[in-house]
């Protein structure tokens, strides 16, 4: 197939000719900016109330903001072919820096998962592995017949779970789950079989009782329980979630108001700027407010499933799906856990949670999304 | 077979080769269709997912926000509204001179609120090590928590916290989530023992007060930790306490109150005025000295009480926020019942009584002024040969010959009144003593004071299941029988002689004080039914001049025994009355003396609890009397000799212009504060 388009494309570009064509010069486009822009104005209104209108936050969230913004135009100027040709030395490039982590990583909330160069700010070299591994698997299942063979899956299966493993050694399960979430997006899209599909959820089905009773921890235990029923200890485990319940129904149709919800600002609502940020929304911007923030994560959630669809290679689909998938996966269990429909586990919200390094990589992520969709290359008329 | 087969082999990779190279091109091409087919197909599937997903989502918000709405809102404003308590400021007290007996004053409590304190076990611990905080406190403290009914109120762990702790608390605030330093206002006794009894004291409230509420008053005490437990402070408790006051506020997380959204104030208790005298009250107190005993003193003409002492006293203050029992044992240990009040509990009064007896003598026409009778030394009843001794008989073995009632009274002859007192018979003396208030507690808003025991044949077939002996009748002539009255008995009855035989209720309250400072008179009005047992005017004047010559009449050289038997006290002290004064004197006997067959009797040796009690009542004999006294000195010996000068005293203090300070008279001197 790469020699094929060798011979279409002889290396030219060609930029269509339609009203977004200054923006595709820019390697911009246009929609999927929007939104983001959207979504990172609102996040900011939000976080300025959940920080308890603490103006130094919000700064340098907006800084992190900018910061990725140009992050994300650096990103698309790159070539997509960038990305397959450099999948494999990127991904030993990553897989080497979260050795170096294990090693001489800094240490946050009990994980050893922080790089901490001179001159850098802190960084966790596992969030882009997020992006690395679609893009090995993607490399490598486009030079592979679709649906892929059973011998395929062992090779993305050892591509997954290579950094997986190194990540969990961080003991940061969180971004391992994620990560390893990343790659399955891909293989499912490639087109895996349904029946190993359903065999593999069978299995992990029966294989859950052994994980409760052999490999649990108890904190992963007790957010099980607690899940179920929050009031087996209302106090202490099942705290957050209560509060977080009583934020968001207390917030009705329309909603306290902004900076006067009554959860937030009297600290009710623990990690209220971080990930339990929806309740501060909810409660202040009511039902309205989360169907917007619903809304806008689906509008960029459909520009990306539209860039997918449109991208001109395996390479370009498989990357640009699994980026948009585990876009949607982190903003849908960020939400269900907030609002009492899942487990609480540690994912912020996207794009409108406090934290510098979650905006910057989702925006790199955005980044290629915007290098598939603006370097497409057409035929010449 | 076949496509498994085929399977295999495509599995296996075995196909290669230049001819399998260029088939893979067009396989590759061909695929290249099924392959966007595939993923399209995919991204549908993920689309519908999605879709789900989010619709469940969503439901489950609209859930939520709408239809469980109402239940989280008010979650919500259960978390931040919190109604609590502001308890009004108690009344204060004034004496008759605007002197302050009690007021309030701002103390530091630590305070806990259970629902905000985490780990409560883990806060004590380094409460412990940073500040004063016995296993005493915290087990008061888990009773007082145990009967606040109100969540989310604070409750006291430890009071008066000392300026060092409050900071060490301060430095340390944020590892004790719940816990507080609060100030509140607290009853203060600023004379402490000067008043003890008579003021009562505030301390906690306890489960059984709470549950003896109505309602309302309950509610009315959900603010209020302390309730007047004895004396006036119980007594006149509704009128101090006061209406307490609402707000609501909102609280953030850590309990700290972040605005009042609401507020009703409290209303202050009412200030009250006593007719207490505090100045006579420091100098009956110290009159007293070492004794123990009770003064009571009164106004004759309002019945209101001007001084009420008993010793030994204790300090009320203690009792405010709470006693250890550290404190408690060290108030108990000498064995003096300190918080027991003297003036109120009821003893045989002694010779006290017989000017009472004497009235009722008269009133029932059993005698005259003139009636004269014999004394040899003892009475004997008809027909009986068992001797009944005069005090003279201890002396001299001899009587006091012919006597009539005013020197039976002056010389406190026994054998006149054995005589008068059988010659009534128990149940006319029961009649007539309920003239003076005895047998009852007459006392307006004294609840706690005894009534005494005015003995009749009734009485004792009703209490002791028993006939009235003949011979038990003497003694109730002289005050060494059953019958027993209060020092506070004695001195209305006192008193009612100083106003001509009319007695008035004795009374403690005088009046409120307005915001405008204006005293309004409560006026009482007396209540007492038996007044239809009054003296005449010579009748009571007859007793009056008798009482005064108990005190004034000198030494008689031609007649032995005619002087008053207070004289020889006042006579050594050097200092001659400057005004009117009647008395009487009175001895009660604490144990039967052994008296042997010569009728002789053994007082050498005699230890201390065992020694008689020194009684005196005494009055202003003028024509408008301005006050009556009475003196009960425990084990203090004879009523003239002891008790006699602490009367004096206070009628000194009373009607004569003050020399001396407050401080001077008071035996506390100027420890007071």
């Amino acid at each position: 197939m790469a020699s094929v388009n060798r011979q279409l494309s002889s290396n030219f570009y060609r930029l269509s000719s339609g009203p977004g064509a200054i923006w595709q010069s820019f390697r911009i486009d246009a929609p999927l900016v929007f939104f983001l822009f959207c979504l990172a104005s609102y996040g900011l209104m939000v976080l300025f109330s959940a920080s308890g209108e603490n103006i130094s936050d919000v700064r340098s969230q907006a800084a992190a903001i900018v910061v990725a913004f140009v992050v994300m135009l650096v990103v698309a100027q790159l070539d997509v072919h960038f990305f397959r040709r450099g999948a494999p030395l990127m991904f030993a490039g990553g897989c080497g820096l979260m050795i170096v982590v294990l090693f001489f990583g800094a240490e946050t909330n009990g994980a050893k998962a922080w790089l901490d160069l001179p001159g850098l700010p802190r960084f966790q070299p596992a969030e882009i592995e997020k992006f690395l591994v679609p893009m090995l698997l993607a490399c490598y299942l486009s030079t592979r017949p679709l649906p892929p063979r059973f011998r395929d899956l062992v090779v993305c299966v050892v591509i997954i779970a290579l950094p997986v493993g190194l990540i969990l050694m961080q003991n940061d399960t969180g971004t391992a789950l994620m990560v390893m979430m990343s790659g399955v997006f891909v293989i499912l899209l490639a087109g895996i079989s349904w029946r190993i599909v359903i065999a593999g959820v069978v299995a992990l089905a029966m294989a859950s009782p052994a994980w409760w009773i052999f490999v649990a921890q108890t904190h992963q235990k007790n957010r099980i329980l607690t899940f179920f029923d929050p009031y087996r200890d209302p106090t202490g485990a099942g705290y957050n979630i209560i509060q977080s319940q009583i934020a968001i129904g207390s917030g009705g149709v329309q909603g306290k108001g902004w900076l006067n919800g009554a959860q937030s600002q009297l600290d009710f609502i623990p990690e209220s700027n971080t990930d339990f940020i929806l309740a501060v929304l909810a409660e202040e911007f009511g039902l309205l407010g989360v169907l917007f923030l619903i809304a806008l994560y689906v509008a960029v959630i459909g520009r990306g499933f539209f860039i997918a669809l449109t991208a001109q290679d395996t390479f370009s689909r498989l990357l640009a799906g699994s980026i948009v998938l585990t876009f949607f996966f982190y903003a849908f269990v960020n939400m269900a856990m907030v609002s009492g429909l899942m487990p609480v586990v540690g994912l912020p919200l996207p794009m409108v949670s406090k934290g510098g390094t979650s905006i910057v990589t989702l925006m790199l992520g955005f980044g290629i999304l915007m290098s598939i969709q603006t370097h497409k290359r057409v035929l010449p008329r | 077979m076949k496509s498994s087969a085929n399977r295999r082999a495509t599995l296996c990779g075995i196909p290669k080769g230049t001819i399998e190279g260029s088939m893979a091109e067009k396989f590759k091409l061909n695929d290249h269709e099924t392959e966007t087919l595939i993923f399209n197909r995919r991204m549908i599937v993920a689309g519908v997912l999605i879709f789900v997903l989010l619709s469940i989502l969503v439901a489950w918000i609209v859930h939520l926000q709408i239809f469980r709405y109402d239940f989280f809102a008010a979650r919500s404003d259960g978390n931040r509204l919190h109604s609590q308590y502001v308890s009004p400021n108690r009344g204060l007290i004034f004496d008759r001179n605007g002197e302050l007996m009690a007021d309030n004053r701002p103390i530091f409590n630590l305070t806990i609120v259970r629902e905000t304190a985490v780990d409560l076990d883990a806060s004590l611990e380094l409460l412990r090590a940073t500040i004063n905080l016995s296993d005493d406190d915290i087990e008061q403290y888990r009773t007082r928590q145990s009967r606040r009914a109100v969540p989310h109120t604070s409750v006291p762990l430890r009071y008066q916290l000392s300026e060092e702790e409050i900071a060490s608390i301060a430095v340390n605030q944020h590892l004790l989530p719940g816990i507080a330093v609060e100030a509140q206002l607290v009853r203060h006794y600023p004379f402490r023992e000067i008043a003890a009894h008579a003021l009562g004291y505030v301390s906690e409230i306890n489960k059984e007060e709470l549950a003896a509420m109505s309602e309302d008053e309950g509610n009315n005490y959900r603010g209020t930790n302390q309730i007047g437990k004895t004396g006036i402070e119980k007594t006149y408790e509704d009128l101090l306490h006061g209406q307490v006051g609402y707000e609501t506020v909102e609280k953030n997380n850590r309990g700290q109150v972040m605005r009042v959204l609401d507020r009703t104030d409290p209303v202050s208790g009412r200030d009250i005025v006593l007719h207490m005298d505090n100045y006579l009250q420091a100098v009956a107190e110290s009159a007293l000295g070492e004794h123990r005993g009770a003064v009571v003193a009164i106004d004759p003409a309002t019945g209101g009480v001007l001084a009420m002492v008993s010793k030994p006293g204790y300090d009320p203050n203690l009792f405010v926020t709470g006693i250890s029992r550290a404190q408690l044992s060290e108030l108990n240990k000498t064995g003096h019942t300190p918080l027991f009040n003297r003036a109120i509990a009821s003893r045989i009064p002694g010779s006290t009584i017989k000017p009472f007896i004497g009235l009722g003598g008269l009133y029932h026409g059993v005698i005259t002024p003139d009636t004269v009778i014999n004394d040899p030394g003892y009475y004997r009843l008809p027909g009986r040969s068992r001797p009944y001794y005069d005090w003279t008989w201890w002396v001299d073995k001899s009587g006091h010959g012919a006597i009539d009632l005013r020197r039976a009274i002056y010389q406190s002859c026994n054998t006149y009144f054995y005589t008068l007192a059988v010659e009534m018979g128990i149940d006319r003396i029961h009649d007539y003593l309920l003239t003076f208030g005895f047998g009852a507690n007459a006392a307006i808003d004294i609840p706690e004071a005894s009534a005494g025991i005015v003995p009749s044949t009734a009485w004792k077939q009703e209490n002791r299941g028993e006939v009235w002996y003949a011979g038990e009748t003497p003694y109730e002539g002289i005050g060494n029988g059953i019958f027993q009255a209060t020092t506070l008995q004695m001195a209305a009855a006192a008193a009612a002689i100083a106003n001509h035989g009319v007695l008035k209720q004795p009374r403690m309250l005088r009046g409120t004080i307005g915001n405008d400072g204006e005293i309004t008179d409560v006026i009482f009005e007396d209540t007492a039914a038996a007044k239809q047992l009054l003296p005449s005017q010579e009748q009571i004047e007859l007793v009056r001049s008798a009482m005064v010559e108990v005190v004034n009449k000198p030494y008689d050289s031609e007649h032995r025994r005619h002087e008053g038997s207070a004289y020889p006290t006042l006579r050594d002290s050097g200092r001659p009355l400057e005004y009117p004064m009647g008395g009487k004197s009175g001895t009660a006997q604490v144990v039967q003396f052994q008296v042997d067959s010569a009728g002789n009797r053994d007082e050498s040796e005699v230890p201390e609890e065992f020694r008689t009690h020194a009684m005196f009542i005494a009055f202003d004999a003028s024509e408008q009397s301005r006050i009556a006294v009475a003196v009960f000195v425990e084990n203090g010996g004879g009523g003239g000799s002891v008790a006699f000068p602490v009367a004096r005293a206070v009628l000194d203090a009373y009607l004569l212009p003050r020399t001396e300070t407050f401080d001077e008279v008071s035996a506390l001197g100027s420890n007071a504060q």
